[in-house]
């Protein structure tokens, strides 16, 4: 019998003001003990949900509106909060999602620890204490922390306390909902290492709720992938990875690569997930599938056993059934969409373009005064670069090794405590530092900014149109119809066409990829020499980063801008940037051709990035 | 560099279906701010209260059965058809002043509330935008002051040295003694949104301080805003009430607080006189109670939380 059995499980949210929609639709799937699950999807596409409803977590205006839950041998669809208490982190537990908020900020850990093992277990005083510690020790945290509360330890503490949490009564079954997203890759690889060695030696199960496939594909035994509300296909990991059944699922596949490889080729899936309060005729992948059929736009696929596991697809269907040879072809392993390829050659010729920033011995010390001592902190030490017209150069780096602070110096916004930043601009020399005021706002005709966020960068208050028309109008002086033509045509290069759609739209109406176009349309606005792209893809879906780092890519190329690339995912750097900076502590500890760098790096700290990147190839 | 479309692969399915993929999605648009004002009961009640006074204060030669100032009926009178409500002990009819007393008392509310809800916004605004600055402590300063001095005795203080005794005095002495708590509202409030991406989005554009201030941030607190305007207006309308009781009001104009303070003045309540008495007093409380109400529309807007329970 299974640990858990879902059958048919489907939520509808049924808000007052709004269609009604089903999140979850006819999802059925069950895990065994000692299993490692992974469930992968855009966002949108109903996983956290599930998730939630697994747990009988939903809450208004949510709710389970069909099938059945079914854990170790009980039904919980419908059981009452009183008996949930009882299964609930006894047997059941979960890291969340926003688990940097799920800790009481103010009780210290232990205390919270306390409470969950007191209500739970026989165990009272000291032997709490020890049992804390036991498992502060699977976490790998010192047992100084014990007493500690929650601000004192840094996220990935966080998240491991956390973790520690969610064992701490041996469950059978433990959810973790994108335990990683938001931590640095370091700090992730550690964290799912550690998960993933606690698993094999407890044997509990594991559902692993994620959108980066190349962890899922590394953790997991089997693989369940979700779009629009549906399972839409399953297959142990291994088989996924070399047979993938669903075109989406071979999307997914297709957004990751290795970027040691020779040529590194990215797809990304166009478009959006669909809208699920509408009603969906045929298959709900169809108007972004490449693979498509005219059949596909009436036929709603239903999820049937194929390859080494079930997917819902009438094309991949049609071609196991005609063994490759009938109308519908071959079984294809790639997603045959929009592709952003780098070849090794392309990385070669870097390097060569004029120098129009240069960053030289900078370093920047922090002082805060505490009572009597004044502390120092040291954000950046000795730094030296230069940044090149028509090149994208990558800082690397951990949160915390100063990549922030480097790029706040170049921007401006603080100046640095010693050496100097240099802008070679049109108008001459031009020392970077003490800016305020006037001066500040010229300097940034020259040097614009791409944000990571691209929800919280666009004002949700205001349409595209003006959005783009304000830097024109400050920078340029541009009124009337030359401002107008000239937002088009911005909105043009960014390829948000045709753009009278795009003008009158608020940024909450567009797609991540979308808005974060018009994030870069904005910075194009006034044809900087510099643009600064703070992690311009990390808040974006896997799905479609490609199509942002194509953009940036053709932007480069044709408008001969030099990027400064701040990231912490070699893969994209690799993609776009021809000369990478390791940071690391605020030092400089290697710096070179992407290529060179990401496959022969000569600094530990740069390998021990380099293999924090999941590799399930 | 290259990039492949894979033109060949799109090209094969329906070209239209293809060129649907990248469009604009039939994203609903939020709803309207006055559909989710109007979906709360509260607010609907309100909003249909203060409707019927402003339609009163409008039409009131209309709907005024006299003139208000006109005594020449006889005093003391009772309820009749010819004076709906009865007449005053000068021999004024009460209906008649009523309705011309919701003029004063809308007007001191919509713009004793603009008055201030505008003072509040500006040093709210600017000192929450500058917070840390010498610019903050100096308006920071100044609010904490307006806070603490007690608003009634200054109130009294400014209108009795003042010349004139006109509606606007009025209006402009509630305004200058009640902005301090939404400026500190503003504020906080500000200071939330200050740091976010778009507002640095906005410096990097070239926009100026008060560009940023008053167009990009001021925007996304809208309803806020239009919170501390209902808010502040009732409060306004029952300060102008309260100055009139205490004789402080405008005594060549009719208002509900000046036909109280007449009431009071010529013994209503020990003549029985109660009708004088209880409806301006009546139809304040219930301007007030529904401007109140219009506020729990209006916090719908504010917290999309609540309108699940609205």
């Amino acid at each position: 019998m299974s640990l858990l059995d879902v059958k048919n499980l489907s939520v509808r949210y049924e808000p007052k003001a709004h269609r009604p929609l089903d999140a979850v639709q006819d999802v059925s799937f069950s895990i065994e003990p000692g299993e490692f699950v992974g469930l992968i999807g855009e966002s949108g596409s109903g996983k956290t949900t599930l998730g939630t409803a697994l747990l009988r977590l939903l809450q208004r205006p949510g709710r389970i509106s069909g099938g059945s839950i079914t854990f170790d041998g009980t039904d919980i669809t419908d059981l009452s909060e009183d008996e949930l208490r009882d299964l609930r982190w006894r047997d059941i537990s979960t890291v969340f999602q926003s688990s940097m908020n799920a800790l009481n900020p103010v009780t210290r850990v232990e205390a919270q620890f306390r409470d969950v093992i007191e209500q739970h277990s026989n165990l009272r005083g000291h032997k709490v204490t020890e049992r804390i510690k036991q498992l502060f020790d699977m976490v790998i945290i010192d047992h100084k922390f014990v007493s500690a509360f929650p601000h004192e330890l840094s996220g990935g503490m966080r998240q491991r306390v956390n973790l520690a949490l969610a064992l701490a009564l041996e469950p059978k079954f433990i959810l973790l909902d994108e335990p990683t997203t938001g931590l640095d890759v370091v700090v992730q690889h550690s964290i799912l290492e550690n998960v993933r060695r606690l698993q094999a030696e407890q044997g509990f199960a594991v559902l692993f709720i994620s959108h980066d496939i190349g962890t899922v594909l590394d953790l997991s035994d089997r693989i369940l992938v979700m779009y629009a509300g549906r399972i839409v296909e399953e297959q142990p990991a291994g088989a996924l990875l070399a047979q993938p059944l669903h075109p989406y699922s071979k999307g997914l596949l297709g957004s990751y690569g290795d970027p040691r490889a020779e040529t590194v080729r990215i797809t990304y899936v166009p478009g959006r997930p669909p809208d699920l309060s509408l009603p969906i005729v045929g298959c709900s992948f169809a108007p972004r599938c490449p693979e498509r059929v005219a059949r596909c736009a009436e036929v709603d696929p239903p999820i049937v056993p194929l390859g080494a596991g079930r997917a819902a697809c009438i094309v991949a269907e049609a071609q196991q059934r005609e063994g490759g040879s009938g109308e519908h072809g071959e079984p294809r392993r790639t997603f045959e969409g929009p592709q952003f390829v780098k070849t090794a050659e392309e990385s070669t010729q870097a390097l060569r373009g004029d120098v129009v920033l240069s960053v030289e011995n900078v370093s920047k010390v922090f002082t805060r005064r505490r009572g009597l001592a004044v502390q120092r902190t040291e954000a950046v030490t000795d730094a030296s670069f230069v940044l090149r017209k028509g090149e994208v150069t990558a800082l690397v780096g951990q949160s915390g090794s100063g990549k922030s602070t480097l790029a706040r110096m170049i921007t401006g916004v603080d100046s640095p405590t010693s050496g100097r930043i240099v802008f070679h601009g049109p108008k001459g020399d031009q020392e970077v530092s003490g800016f305020r005021g006037r001066s500040l706002r010229d300097y940034r005709s020259d040097v614009q900014m791409v944000f990571q966020d691209p929800y919280s960068s666009i004002n949700p208050a205001k349409r595209i149109g003006y959005i783009l028309a304000r830097p024109l109008a400050n920078y340029h002086g541009l009124r009337g119809d030359a401002l107008r033509e000239r937002v088009k045509e911005l909105l043009e290069t960014v390829a948000l066409t045709p753009s009278e759609r795009f003008v009158n739209r608020y940024g909450y109406e567009l797609s991540g990829g979308q808005r974060q176009r018009v994030v870069i349309a904005k910075a194009l606005a006034v044809e900087p020499e510099i643009i600064v792209a703070d992690e311009p893809i990390s808040s974006l879906d896997v799905s479609i980063r490609a199509e942002i780092l194509e953009l940036l890519n053709d932007l480069v190329q044709s408008k001969d801008v030099g990027i400064l690339y701040i990231t912490h995912d070699l893969l994209s750097a690799r993609m776009l940037a021809d000369e990478v900076i390791v940071l690391n502590n605020g030092k400089v500890v290697e710096q070179g051709q992407t290529l060179k760098v990401i496959r022969d790096p000569s600094d530990a700290y740069t390998r021990k990035l380099i293999d924090a990147i999941p590799n399930p190839f | 560099m290259t990039t492949t479309p894979l033109n060949d692969v799109m090209a094969e399915g329906d070209p239209a279906q293809t060129s649907n993929v990248e469009q604009v999605p039939d994203v609903e648009r939020p709803d309207r701010w006055w559909q989710v004002v109007w979906s709360s009961r509260k607010a609907r009640i309100g909003i249909v209260i203060v409707a019927a006074y402003v339609l009163v204060a409008v039409f009131a030669p209309l709907v005024a059965p006299h003139d208000p100032l006109d005594s020449s009926f006889t005093p003391l009178a009772g309820a009749s058809g010819e004076n709906w409500l009865g007449t005053t002990t000068d021999g004024r009819d009460i209906a008649s002043q009523l309705i011309y007393g919701s003029r004063i008392s809308l007007l001191v509310g919509l713009f004793g509330g603009l008055l201030a809800t505008m003072i509040a916004l500006v040093i709210g605004m600017i000192s929450g935008y500058a917070e840390g600055t010498i610019v903050d402590d100096i308006l920071s300063f100044i609010t904490n002051v307006a806070l603490v001095i007690p608003t009634l005795p200054l109130i009294i203080t400014l209108v009795a040295y003042s010349e004139v005794r006109g509606v606007w005095l009025i209006v402009g002495v509630i305004a200058i003694t009640s902005w301090a708590g939404g400026a500190r509202a503003k504020r906080a409030q500000i200071i939330t949104l200050r740091n976010r991406d778009f507002v640095t989005a906005a410096k990097f554009s070239g926009e100026g301080t008060m560009r940023i201030v008053f167009r990009e941030i001021m925007p996304n607190m809208s309803s806020l805003v239009a919170a501390a305007f209902v808010g502040s207006a009732t409060g306004a309308i029952g300060a102008e009430a309260g100055l009139a009781v205490l004789g402080l009001g405008d005594s060549q104009s009719v208002s509900w607080g000046t036909m109280l303070y007449q009431a009071n003045a010529q013994g209503a309540i020990t003549q029985g006189l109660w009708l004088w008495v209880f409806v301006p007093g009546l139809v304040l409380a219930i301007l007030m109670t529904g401007m109140a109400f219009i506020n729990f529309g209006v916090d719908l807007l504010s917290n999309p939380h609540l309108r699940e329970d609205a």
